[in-house]
């Protein structure tokens, strides 16, 4: 179980904090000890530094990391959806303003060998999927050392979205090789429908292939997606967004139903076991 | 400087710990926090049985603190002791178990059971966790607290602790109740009882309905039931609530405890329990002080 055994807690200055899209924004902190170690599904806990309210860190998944002029990863790129106070304060904030955070956390995204990689993503849930696709399309590594990972022939990000304006870092998934479809719940861009029924074509679509999915975004999509896997045999992992108020294990409070060997479910810690886990294991 | 504290029979090395419920079982902390500093380490509560907690949300943010509603999350005694306890044992800080009992002598059972275990400091009783049911009216019955803290030393050998809640009407009446049972100290306090409502939905936002308020915004309350309590009772006082740096530690101490544990800015500031530790030594200067125990209970209530 990582213990956060190699996370920093520390205060580090906001780089730049630009907006991608309505109530979306990246924001880029400097911090190469979380830069250098991160890998793609690991998160990291912010609080606005010297302001207690809110009280609490939040949980933000990696978006990527950044390297400074010689090459190392330096820098970590968040993004963000204005939700509430937090957030609503951090979309104001300018560079050189400072930010708590510990991190990295959480055990992160560990592919199996596969032919095809489809992430799947709802809402402001496609943070995760920019470095991971990255990373198993050899564009870009994680990790201290370096994690070696399988390459698959194809990687694909299934991005669903309520409407147009809220689609986030399209450029950077294409940059990145990643094969980008959309779906919106309004049509105005790309499949008008559920990313849940564009899921269930690629699967027809690549019968007979090694596919592994992974996917993050409201409970509700992650469950049929799950759903949608399972009946057609692709394994699928899938990163709870459990509300949490530590992030690292202490507090209890982000527990998710997970099924134990024995058959039964017991409470888990996200922020500890997960937030990645096997679709299969969970009791939705 | 001497920050040495003795609490009944348990002496610590300085008078900062961190509170049971708000540090995991300490092994989640070891990369953000040197634990072998700390005074005193207070694991999650531990219950006889396994229990697998409250369903979610078990917490949720208000003004200034928390809500929670874990429910006293753990795998048993039996695993604790083969599982965590070689773990904090080695960690060379007193290791203070906070148990949890269904009835008296579930709670005289779980003292036993740690009894002599190595590496096991003291025990505090969890007489207040607002959580479960059951348990709970040892926090509030003084002849019940008197005679589950007394039944708990004539058992045992180890340091025993109460944990006293605030959701009574007179606080000292506990402190002395817990005192004439013979508890070695008395920490105090507890969460207080709490609600948050989603009106919209008409729910509440907690699984568990109601909760316990924790953080900054108990600190005034805690203040003052550590200061009725020293009214009334000799014993030692360790003081919780909404401590988050060297002020509010100082603050404790003058009010009349001899050591203090941080619980919720673990959660929002993992390093905070260090920060103390690196001002503490300052703070007692400043008081002209060469000892924490010199300052303790020096409220000076007289009218100007």
């Amino acid at each position: 179980m990582p213990f956060a055994l190699e996370a920093v807690s520390t205060s580090v200055p906001v780089v730049e904090n630009v907006q991608l899209a309505t109530r979306t924004y990246r924001v880029r902190i400097e911090c190469p000890q979380i830069a250098r170690q991160v890998v793609p599904g690991q998160f990291l806990m912010l609080k606005l530094a010297g302001n207690d309210d809110p009280l609490l860190g939040r949980a933000f998944a990696l978006y990527d990391t950044v390297d400074d002029a010689s090459g190392q990863p330096a820098m970590v790129d968040i993004v963000y959806l204005v939700m509430g106070k937090m957030t609503a304060r951090l979309a104001r904030y300018q560079p050189g303003q400072m930010l708590d955070v510990w991190g990295p956390l959480g055990n992160g995204f560990e592919v199996p060998e596969c032919d095809r990689l489809i992430m799947v993503a709802g809402g402001i849930g496609q943070t995760p999927m920019l470095a991971l696709g990255k990373e198993y399309l050899g564009g870009r590594s994680y990790g201290q050392p370096a994690r070696s990972v399988h390459q698959p022939q194809h990687v694909s990000l299934l991005y669903g979205v309520r409407s147009a304006d809220l689609v986030a870092g399209e450029a950077d998934f294409r940059a990145a090789g990643i094969d980008l479809k959309l779906a919106s719940d309004d049509g105005s861009v790309g499949h008008h429908g559920f990313v849940t029924e564009l899921l269930a074509h690629t699967l027809e679509e690549t019968t007979g292939q090694r596919r592994q999915v992974v996917c993050c975004g409201p409970e509700v999509m992650m469950e049929r997606v799950a759903e949608v896997c399972h009946s057609a045999g692709v394994p699928c992992q899938v990163s709870l967004e459990t509300p949490m108020a530590c992030g690292i294990g202490i507090c209890f409070s982000c527990v998710a139903k997970i099924r134990q060997p024995d058959g039964s479910w017991d409470y888990r810690r996200t922020c500890v076991e997960g937030p990645v886990f096997d679709a299969q294991a969970i009791e939705w | 400087m001497d920050l040495s504290v003795s609490l009944g029979r348990l002496r610590l090395p300085n008078p900062v710990m961190v509170a049971s419920g708000t540090f995991g079982y300490a092994r989640e902390m070891q990369g953000l926090v040197d634990l072998g500093r700390l005074g005193g380490i207070l694991p999650k509560t531990i219950t006889k049985q396994p229990r697998p907690g409250n369903a979610p949300w078990r917490t949720i943010e208000t003004p200034a603190g928390m809500l929670n509603s874990i429910g006293l999350d753990n795998d048993g005694i039996d695993s604790f002791l083969e599982k965590l306890m070689p773990y904090l044992a080695s960690l060379g800080v007193p290791i203070v178990v906070s148990v949890a009992g269904r009835s008296a002598d579930e709670f005289v059972e779980l003292a036993q059971q740690l009894d002599g275990v190595t590496g096991v400091a003291a025990v505090e009783l969890n007489i207040s966790c607002p959580n479960v049911s059951g348990g709970v009216d040892f926090g509030t019955d003084p002849a019940m607290c008197e005679d589950l803290v007394r039944r708990c030393r004539e058992a045992t050998e180890v340091p025993i602790l109460a944990k006293l809640t605030p959701n009574v009407t007179r606080i000292a009446d506990m402190a002395r109740a817990a005192s004439a049972g013979g508890a070695d100290a008395l920490s105090m306090i507890n969460t207080c009882l709490g609600m948050a409502v989603d009106w919209r939905n008409r729910r509440p936002m907690l699984g568990n309905v109601m909760g316990g308020l924790s953080g900054p915004a108990i600190k005034p309350i805690a203040l003052r039931c550590v200061y009725q309590a020293r009214q009334v009772t000799d014993t030692p006082i360790i003081g919780i609530g909404g401590i988050a740096n060297i002020n509010d530690v100082m603050e404790f101490l003058v009010a009349g405890a001899t050591a203090v544990q941080l619980g919720t800015v673990n959660f929002y500031h993992p390093r905070a329990s260090m920060e103390v530790l690196d001002a503490l030594p300052g703070a007692l200067e400043e008081l002209s002080a060469g000892s924490v125990t010199e300052v303790v209970g020096t409220l000076n209530t007289e009218k100007k």
